[in-house]
Order: C-alpha cells, then sequence, then structure tokens
C-alpha cells in the first residue's frame, strides 16, 4: 500500500466532530484499532479501506479519503462488525452517515446512481416494484441488460410482475421526504472542506473518554 | 391472536411463494394478520437519508391500529426496529411526527414472523399441528438482520429459534457455521461478483453439512440462494441443487398442506427432489 505523510491540511476537524457525533459515532475517538470489525466484515476484501482503518482515518479527519473510498458503498449493512465491536463503535451506522454526504458532495457511482433510483420511485410510489426499479436503474447502467435472462426466468414462475406497485394514497410522502433534504442541508454547512486546522494536538488522542 | 401485518414490497414481487405459503399456514394456525392499509415501503438499506427512512417506519408502526406489527421480511423487520430505537430520541420523534397524519407514539413493536410462531404462538402447540415429521436434515439460516443490530428474542451471533422450529418439525438441524454471515443479497444489483462470492460459500457450507435443503426467513435471502443459485453455479463452475425453503413452507409441509399451495412451484432450484424424501419419509439421523 501507498505510503505518505498526512498533512495537516488534509485533516479536516470539523469533518470528524460531524461524524463523531452521528448516531454510533460517539465512540470513535476510543478505537484500539483492534481490527474485529475488519475481520467480521464479509466484504472487507473488496474494500479501498478496511472498517478499522475508516475509523482510523475519520479520527484523523481525512474527509475527503474517507468519501471517496468505496468502503461506505460495498458495505452490506450486515452489522456484523457494529455487534462486535468492543468499543461500542457502530461502524455500519458511519457508513449510513457517509453515504449521503458523500452524495451531497458529488459521489455518483453506481450504488449511488442505485440507491437514488430506488429513493425517487419511493417518494413517488411508496413501493418498490423490482421490475421498474431494475429498467430505471438500466437507464444509467448499460450492463444491466445482462440481468434480461435472469429477469425473464424470475417472470416465468411469476415473480416479476410488470405492473407497478403503488399506496393507494401517496400523500404523506412529501413531507416525508422533506425530512431528508432538511438533514442534507444541515450536514452541508457543518463541514466545511479545506479549514484549516489552528494548533489542534494530535487528533486521534481521546479528547473526552475517561 | 391477531397482528397489523406488514408484507414489504417483496411480497408483492418476488417473493409470491413466501406470500402463499404465509397464507396457507397463518390461516390454519388461526393467527389473524390484518394488512396495514396504505402501507408504504420501509426504505430497506437504498433509502440513503436516515431520517427519511426512519420516518417511513415510523409511520408504519405508527398506522397499526395499536397491534404489534408483524412482517415476513428481515429487512424491513431491522429497520422497524433500528426506528424504534432511534424514535426514543423525542426530539426526533417529534420532528417526523410533524411530517404524520397518524403520529406515532411508540405503542406498537414490530415483530418478525418467525418470533411469532416460535415465541407468541409457541413450539408445543405448532408440534401439535405437525402430521408428517418431516425426517430430513435442513440448514438453520437466519441472514444477517434478522438478529442484528439487536432484536429480544434471539442471539445476534447463535440464534437457535430456527433450529428449535426445525426440531419442532420432526427434521434435523444440521450444524451451521454460517447461520447469521451475509448471502449478499444487498449489494446482488449494484455489486453481483462480490454478491455471488458470498452467496457461493453459504451455498458451499449448506451442501457439504450433507442437508436437504436451507431454510430462510427472509426474500432478499431466498432471492439471492435460489433465484441466483444457477449463476453462482455457472460463475464458479460448480453443482449445487440446494433447495432453499421458507420457514413457513416448512411448517405448511409438516401440516400437509399441498405442496403448489405453498408455492413450492415457483422457486427456481427444483423441489422434487425435496418433496419426494419427504414424502417417502427419509429418515435423516442415521
Amino acid at each position: 500500500m501507498r505510503k505518505e505523510t498526512i498533512l495537516p491540511e488534509s485533516k479536516d476537524t470539523a469533518f470528524r466532530d460531524l461524524i463523531i457525533k452521528s448516531p454510533g459515532g460517539e465512540k470513535i475517538p476510543t478505537c484500539m484499532q483492534c481490527g474485529i470489525c475488519a475481520g467480521s466484515c464479509p466484504v472487507s476484501h473488496e474494500m479501498d479501506y478496511t472498517p478499522r482503518q475508516l475509523v482510523r482515518m475519520i479520527q484523523l479527519g481525512l474527509r475527503k479519503e474517507v468519501l471517496n473510498s468505496n468502503t461506505v458503498w460495498i458495505c452490506t449493512t450486515c452489522f456484523s462488525c457494529s455487534v462486535r465491536c468492543p468499543r461500542g463503535i457502530h461502524p455500519t451506522e458511519l457508513m449510513e452517515t457517509l453515504k449521503p454526504i458523500a452524495m451531497s458532495e458529488g459521489i455518483r457511482n453506481k450504488n449511488a446512481k442505485f440507491d437514488n433510483v430506488f429513493s425517487d420511485v419511493i417518494k413517488k410510489n411508496g413501493r418498490a416494484s423490482e421490475f421498474l426499479l431494475i429498467s430505471k436503474y438500466s437507464l444509467s447502467e448499460p450492463g444491466m441488460i445482462k440481468q434480461a435472462p435472469f429477469g425473464f426466468s424470475l417472470f416465468s414462475k411469476g415473480k416479476l410482475p410488470l405492473s407497478v406497485d403503488k399506496m393507494e394514497d401517496t400523500g404523506e410522502l412529501d413531507a416525508i421526504f422533506k425530512l431528508g433534504e432538511k438533514t442534507e442541508e444541515k450536514a452541508e454547512t457543518k463541514t466545511n472542506p479545506g479549514k484549516k486546522e489552528t494548533g489542534e494536538k494530535e487528533n486521534a488522542e481521546p479528547e473526552t473518554e475517561k | 391472536m391477531k397482528y397489523s401485518y406488514y408484507p414489504g414490497c417483496a411480497q408483492h414481487g418476488t417473493a409470491v411463494d413466501y406470500r402463499m405459503s404465509v397464507g396457507a399456514v397463518f390461516t390454519r394456525l388461526g393467527i389473524e394478520l390484518e394488512e396495514i392499509k396504505n402501507w408504504n415501503c420501509c426504505g430497506v438499506l437504498h433509502v440513503d437519508d436516515r431520517t427519511t427512512r426512519v420516518a417511513l417506519s415510523a409511520r408504519t408502526l405508527a398506522t397499526s391500529k395499536g397491534l404489534d406489527v408483524a412482517t415476513p421480511c428481515n429487512l424491513c423487520y431491522s429497520n422497524l426496529m433500528r426506528a424504534r430505537t432511534a424514535l426514543e430520541d423525542v426530539t426526533l420523534k417529534n420532528r417526523i411526527n410533524e411530517a404524520l397524519k397518524t403520529k406515532y407514539n411508540g405503542n406498537t413493536k414490530p415483530k418478525h414472523l418467525l418470533e411469532v410462531i416460535v415465541k407468541d404462538f409457541g413450539l408445543a402447540k405448532l408440534g401439535e399441528q405437525v402430521k408428517k415429521p418431516l425426517k430430513i436434515k435442513a440448514v438453520p439460516y437466519y441472514g444477517c438482520l434478522l438478529t442484528r443490530p439487536g432484536n429480544e428474542f434471539d442471539s445476534p451471533e447463535n440464534p437457535m429459534s430456527l433450529d428449535n422450529l426445525i426440531l419442532c418439525l420432526g427434521a434435523e438441524p444440521v450444524r451451521y457455521y454460517y447461520k447469521t454471515k451475509c448471502c449478499g443479497g444487498p449489494i446482488l444489483i449494484t455489486d453481483e461478483e462480490l454478491a455471488l462470492g458470498l452467496a457461493r460459500d453459504i451455498l458451499m457450507m449448506a451442501k457439504e453439512s450433507g442437508a436437504d435443503c436451507m431454510v430462510v426467513t427472509c426474500p432478499m435471502c431466498h432471492l439471492q440462494l435460489d433465484a441466483k443459485q444457477k449463476a453462482v453455479e455457472a460463475k464458479f463452475n460448480i453443482k449445487i441443487d440446494m433447495p432453499i425453503i421458507y420457514f413457513t413452507q416448512l411448517i405448511g409441509l409438516a401440516m400437509e398442506i399441498p405442496p403448489k399451495e405453498l408455492g413450492l412451484d415457483k422457486h427456481l432450484v427444483p423441489t422434487d427432489k425435496l418433496l419426494a424424501s419427504i414424502e417417502g419419509g427419509k429418515n435423516a439421523g442415521e
């Protein structure tokens, strides 16, 4: 792995503090790098940074590296790391905190695209229909055409209705999804990319824990 | 016994077999599942904003007319459970309630159908309904989100409720080390290669255990392990041929409900051999 010095200007303490304040992040300063999260993770071998490394990078405030890693997107949300962490950190929750922040900063990988398609469908119909989802996602990921035979095998068993499942009354959805827009704005104003550090001591040192 | 029923989106699509077996079994057991009117998706793992996702589940719990909310899906169940925990934060609860017509008050509890059967209905009572002890070996596969991040009815590391259910139906739960390992379902669409590798591990471990079938509690696990099994075989050039059965289908078989009524002809991995060995009373114990 590539090794380089971490420069003070690449550390973003506002980002670090935002993540520490998020659900499941309170105990980040206490991480002792034991690696049980990485060892428990079914997909850590495919990640740019394992959950253990990601937690360390958050301690250091390496905002850019954290938000650009594939780690948050590959996570299958299985919670193995969360139930095993001896310090009470919830890496799974962290991934969920980081996804919207990464998206608000312009990350547009295939996972983000799928999540966007999914959210749009739910916002409009209130329910997910597999056929509609896959069709919409295929528009941005043409490689999905390879899945056509699989789709047909489901269809032939009556498992892929072509009709769109929809709530009878979708009246509340707008208000529900507006809640999220407010959260996103908050995240954007709270972290400030490129903010210089002002004579702080080593970021990773636990500051508040006894 | 009566519950508000939250089917989740898969029941209207890929999990039609699960829906059929739930209907057939619960009606016969006299457990009433009243579908929540105008229910909404839980957001699964793909509505990325946390507040929105909690609000989607808050709406479900709020519209259950004071009854506990029974759901057949591990993903829905996990989201409902997590939302319930998150909503203990009064500020968040008030903010979300502003968006809801029926306000969330925390009086209703989410329950997975497995919990309804094993804990509320009870295995002793279920045992009385067994007409045909199954005499097969079965893998108890719980998946991730039934027991994690945490519920009040089984262990996140070594759950036993499904093992005990299989035993109650006259079958043998095999020793299986990947009971709660991820099947890859959530990343199936976006990272298929990786997802198929996870499914291979789960399926091969099941095959090596000598089991006749795997028993699942989640439509996502079923899609991944049954519908995608052929793709796993092709990608890794292996033969697996492992029937994947919903726990409700297994109960139905032990109650001698016709397999067709349980949707067993709708699987992509054929279940004929399994049904024949159940029919023939194959003795798995020896």
